[in-house]
């Protein structure tokens, strides 16, 4: 675990949020109930962020309470209220990488992008729905949501890191680098193709079933 | 397909470098109007655009877990404990 007087050194301070400095206040004096509504908030996001990357339940629940707890001691010493979530995502992510007993979200090597420009095979049309679009109707939404969770998972996990911490929990871009010791540039990097690579792969499942269907 | 040039020309390599950037409002203006004149005119990059654009709207729609009551009651109670042997 890094010292959060590292942490405070690296991490720039980002928009002001008043609910963030109430808590932190909260937590660096141990208040009562501060630890509960730590929980509250926070819980969620990391149990789902946990599912991503173990898969397992009983995995993400060991990171989620690894997380929380780890966190809470270190977030004493916080300086800025702002930089709390890349914190707690910085030790869920090396909670994960226990799990994986692996050192590093490294990829093996890096993806280019021309690996990822479509063929002149693909189909013309777009195949992937506008989740805009989509009918209100639980089955359909529930068939796509898993689709694109089976997409989610089968990123490389260097990229998926980055995909679900940028567009499923909407951090920022300076908080992922915080939290995965990345510059921006390469979260930017990986970003980009984890996108592609998740694009690419929707727009292959959706044709496969057009084309089981007969359809053109 | 319409347009000035064929696809899978250099302007369109070049574009596709962009996209992600493009889609999080974080291109300089001349870059983003050159996207936009691109995309105007070149329909197969335009509808990758578009596909791009759905496929990181379906990521950001999946709803974060609600986190299970028996999890948060383990959690509270193992914090009660670390503080008793602390």
């Amino acid at each position: 675990m890094e010292k959060v007087t590292r942490l405070n050194a690296n991490l720039p301070v980002v928009e002001k949020d008043p609910d963030s400095d109430e808590l932190l206040s909260r937590i660096r004096e141990d208040a009562p109930g501060a630890f509960d509504e730590f929980v509250t908030r926070f819980g969620g996001r990391i149990y789902a962020f946990g599912m991503k990357f173990c898969g397992e339940r009983e995995d993400a629940k060991d990171v989620l309470q690894d997380t929380l707890l780890q966190a809470y001691r270190s977030l004493r010493e916080l300086e800025h209220a702002e930089a709390m979530t890349s914190w707690l995502y910085r030790v869920a992510a090396n909670a994960c990488l226990m799990k994986r007993r692996k050192g590093k979200f490294d990829p093996e090597r890096e993806i280019s992008l021309e690996e990822l420009l479509p063929g002149p095979g693909e189909a013309a049309r777009i195949q992937i729905p506008d989740p805009a679009a989509l009918p209100h109707d639980d089955a359909v939404r529930a068939e796509t949501q898993a689709r694109v969770q089976k997409a989610i998972g089968d990123l490389p996990p260097a990229y998926r890191i980055v995909l679900v911490m940028r567009d499923m929990e909407q951090l920022s871009t300076q908080e992922v680098a915080d939290a995965l010791s990345l510059e921006i540039s390469a979260v930017k990097m990986r970003l980009h193709r984890a996108r592609l690579m998740l694009r690419n792969s929707l727009e292959e499942s959706y044709a496969a079933d057009r084309r089981a269907d007969g359809r053109p | 397909m319409s347009g000035r040039h064929a696809h899978g020309a250099p302007e369109c390599v070049a574009l596709f470098a962009k996209l992600s950037e493009y889609l999080d409002g974080e291109l300089e203006l001349g870059a983003c109007a050159d996207v936009e004149d691109h995309t105007a005119d070149c329909e197969r990059c335009r509808e990758f655009l578009e596909s791009l654009r759905r496929a990181v709207a379906h990521v950001a729609s999946l709803h974060a877990l609600e986190l299970p009551e028996n999890l948060k009651r383990d959690i509270l109670s193992a914090y009660a404990r670390a503080r008793g042997s602390s």
